[in-house]
């Protein structure tokens, strides 16, 4: 196997074996592509001045580097600018790895030849890497024998990973196509894991619906700097495209000008849900229920219901409908039925053997805590809130919130501060 | 950031907007005086008089200088010491840095420990007893994540350090010759003074100090916009924290070192509280040494596995399980039950443990200086951020200084010279 770092510094010899200059860079093009071919090589003569050598006129990369033409026959190479320069931008750098969803550090870079071409091919993230470039290599495979074990190496193909620099638009768009790919939380926890510049970059890189999935998976402190790196206007776009709840939560967060500001630029129906939300206490049912749920008035069959559903608004929006909620004229709470006995029941029958005409409900001042036990104790996938005197519905809480009150996602449990 | 939504910038918001950037800077100056703090100036106060005052003048201005290029580092590219050293200069210069932060922290964590087991020792308790208690105590909090809540606590006990101010001012030192100390340089090239000398550098500027600035200020996010900000919380917080460091060492060279006592023992380094409170020294000493120790170490283990597993790309941060993360808790865990066991090694003395850990650390403090001068003065990290002229000549010059100080240390034997201990 070969590997960039062994290039690293090597004397180039021409087709004579006469020394041309030492490598200081290798430059790959087509990196969308699954092996990067290797355009040319980079010989640094001074601070800054650059010699180039293309990939044709190269004959081996190893034991030693050596051209197939003479230093005079060599060809010039103009760098195009789409080329990326593996010791500069990528060795040493972080990097997404997209199948293990998580940034790692690349710690040597695998090339080979393919076909006629020499090819970059995958990112080595492991510890054989880290013992190579130490020159430790023979030393740790040693001890590891001894030791009857084995140094696992780490290579990641090129195409399981998004190199990522601010700096370099070009790179941002490749990695942002593969990175919008993974679950919303693994994009939340990798835009953490990041440094702030390269963060902020991929963050403006995506659709207001993506950011808006990831905020909704990143804790507090990080959906505050996260938003406020965006322009007001782009921020307000993004928490429409929240959940109102979650919304609310990011909301009540900022400072009060900042949020009223933004509540202003929303879009007004938006903006009014989530202005009621932020009217409830912080750890209430009220603050973690979504108001975007199905409900349907009392008293239709099973057939009339889904019909009713398929051209409902609210129940469009609801995210996961484990239950239609059945209300009267004054939006009051009458009962429930889980979504699978309504899909089950014959269309034409009265579904009263179905309902549960006095279901499980809190009030939206209840503690997230109470929500919780309440869903746990009857065994419920969504609990609804009522106002405590008309019985109005409010809205509803989902497992999924209610699971996130009394075990925070272990992630979002961030570092201490240092002093 | 924020600005940019805040339309309206009015003195309050700009108060509120202070307040928020504010931190970083006062917090690392407070730890100026952590265990091995306050065991180095009392040392140096009670053995060589006012005679170090001079020097608590040079770091200070050495203190600003280097704090204030971690925190513009971390202010302009967002990322962590380690980070940038490892895409910078590559595995080897990094796991050599990291080895050596590695050691210099593992020492100041040890001299934190050391603190504690002081501090104890003082109110009568044995080591055996707390050390190990502290240890668990520490590791328990940082790791259930609970460690926030305590910190307030921990913060004030800190405190106690200021009853140094007071003290001085009671004991009515001449102030006269107070202030000549402070401009007059005096040198011997006794070893024992210059492991003191380099002591007293390496308590205030800590390798450890310029990871954590770096690092606090990226992790806030600060904007350039606002740099100014940050780089007045960064002067103010070093100054202040040396204005104490200059007490400490006014307090013990009028109450002890005018009266022939060289501070060996907490015992005896309590004893410079006693003109204020009488005998209730101990207590407010041990409480002062404790709530230090016990937030250093809390801190110290964790940022130093953090640092090194970032340089090298492994698993790090509380939000992974141990399995995932083995090296990090690896490290965290190892430097504290190292530390532990150190400590508690029959009859090793505790009060030079303290202070020669911090000797150590501004030898191995050049390392670090070097790699973050040569970063901060690299324009494709840094920009048009880069040091100025005046701050270069300052920061080599300090980078020179620590040098020169360590090569003296190491000649000096040759010369006939008693070597110290």
């Amino acid at each position: 196997m070969l590997y960039a770092s062994q290039l690293q510094g090597q004397q180039v010899w021409d087709a004579w074996g006469r020394p041309v200059g030492r490598c200081a860079d290798v430059l790959v093009g087509n990196i969308d592509q699954q092996f990067p071919p290797l355009r040319a090589l980079a010989l640094r003569d001074g601070e800054d001045a650059e010699r180039f050598i293309p990939a044709g006129c190269i004959s081996s990369l190893y034991p030693s580097i050596t051209l197939s033409v003479t230093q005079d026959k060599r060809k010039p190479y103009t760098p195009k600018g789409d080329e990326m320069w593996l010791f500069d931008r990528v060795l040493d750098r972080q990097i997404v790895d997209t199948e293990g969803r998580r940034v790692v550090r690349v710690n040597d870079l695998q090339m080979a030849r393919v076909g006629e071409q020499f090819c970059l091919t995958g990112v080595d993230v492991g510890s054989t890497g880290l013992l190579r470039r130490l020159g430790l290599e023979q030393i740790g495979q040693a001890v590891a024998r001894r030791l009857h074990r084995s140094w696992e190496s780490h290579v990641i193909p090129w195409e399981d990973v998004a190199p990522l620099q601010h700096e370099d638009p070009l790179r941002l768009r490749v990695s942002h196509e593969r990175i919008t790919r993974l679950p919303p939380a693994d994009i939340a926890a990798i835009l953490n894991d990041l440094d702030r510049p390269t963060g902020e970059a991929l963050l403006h890189s995506f659709s207001d619906e993506d950011l808006a999935d990831a905020l909704e998976e990143s804790p507090a402190e990080v959906q505050v700097a996260m938003l406020s790196s965006l322009t007001p206007e782009r921020a307000a776009d993004v928490l429409e495209e929240m959940d109102p709840d979650e919304a609310a939560d990011l909301l009540a967060d900022l400072p009060e000008k900042t949020s009223a500001q933004l509540l202003d630029l929303m879009e007004e129906a938006d903006a009014a849900e989530v202005r009621a939300l932020l009217a409830y206490p912080e750890d209430s049912a009220g603050g973690i229920m979504t108001t975007e749920f199905a409900h349907a008035p009392i008293g239709l069959h099973a057939g009339e219901l889904l019909a009713y559903l398929r051209h409902s608004e609210d129940a469009r929006e609801d995210e996961v409908m484990y239950y239609v909620y059945l209300i009267d004229d004054a939006h009051r709470l009458c009962g429930v039925i889980s979504l699978r006995d309504l899909v089950m029941a014959p269309p034409d029958a009265d579904l009263s053997p179905w309902v549960e005409l006095d279901p499980v409900k809190v009030n939206s001042y209840t503690a997230q805590q109470d929500v919780a036990y309440t869903m746990a104790k009857y065994d419920l996938l969504a609990v609804p809130v009522v106002e405590s005197e008309t019985g109005a519905l409010l809205g509803i809480v989902t497992v999924d919130d209610a699971i996130d009150t009394v075990l925070p996602t272990a992630w979002k449990k961030r570092l201490p501060r240092f002093f | 950031m924020l600005k940019r939504i805040l339309k309206l910038p009015s003195w309050l918001q700009r108060l509120g907007f202070y307040l928020t950037i504010l931190g970083p800077g006062l917090i690392t100056a407070s730890a100026d005086n952590d265990a091995p703090g306050i065991a180095t100036y009392s040392m140096a106060g009670s053995t060589y008089g006012y005679r170090f005052l001079w020097l608590v003048v040079v770091i200070t201005l050495g203190e600003v200088i280097v704090q204030e290029m971690a925190a513009r580092m971390g202010a302009v590219t967002g990322k962590g010491t380690a980070d940038l050293i490892r895409e910078r200069f590559g595995v080897r210069v990094t796991a050599f840095a990291m080895l050596c932060l590695l050691i210099a922290n593992l020492g100041t964590t040890i001299a934190q420990f050391a603190g504690v087991a002081a501090g104890t020792e003082l109110l009568g308790v044995s080591r055996y007893v707390t050390v190990p208690l502290a240890a668990v105590l520490v590791a328990y909090l940082v790791l259930r994540g609970s460690y926030e809540h305590v910190e307030k606590v921990l913060l004030v006990l800190c405190l106690a350090a200021l009853s140094y101010v007071f003290t001085a001012f009671a004991v009515r030192p001449q102030w006269g010759e107070v202030l000549r100390n402070a401009v007059t340089p005096t040198f011997t090239a006794d070893p024992a003074y210059i492991m003191a000398v380099l002591a007293t550098i390496g308590t205030t500027i800590t390798p450890w100090g310029i990871v954590y600035m770096q690092a606090s200020v990226a992790d806030k996010r600060v904007n350039l916009a606002d740099y100014r900000y940050t780089r007045l919380d960064v002067m103010f917080g070093a100054t202040w924290g040396n204005v104490v460091s200059a007490f400490i060492i006014i307090t013990t060279a009028t109450t002890l070192y005018a009266h022939g006592i060289r501070v060996e023992s907490a015992e005896e380094a309590a004893l410079a509280l006693a003109p204020l409170v009488g005998a209730g020294a101990r207590y407010l000493f041990t409480a002062g040494l404790l709530g230090a120790s016990l937030l250093a170490a809390s801190v110290l283990p964790l940022s130093t596995a953090y640092a090194v597993c970032e340089a090298f790309g492994w698993e790090r941060g509380l939000d992974h399980k141990g399995r995932d993360a083995r090296i990090f808790y690896g490290l965290y865990v190892g430097m504290i039950v190292l530390s532990v066991a150190v400590v508690l090694l029959p009859g090793i003395p505790l009060f030079p443990l303290m202070w020669l850990s911090q000797s150590l650390n501004a030898i191995l403090l050049p390392v670090l200086l070097v790699l973050v001068l040569k970063l901060v003065n690299n324009r494709r990290v840094m920009g048009t951020w880069v040091n100025s002229r005046v701050q270069n000549v300052l920061a080599w010059g300090l980078t020179g200084l620590i040098v020169l100080v360590t090569l003296t240390l190491l000649v000096s034997p040759l010369f006939g010279v008693q070597a110290p201990l």
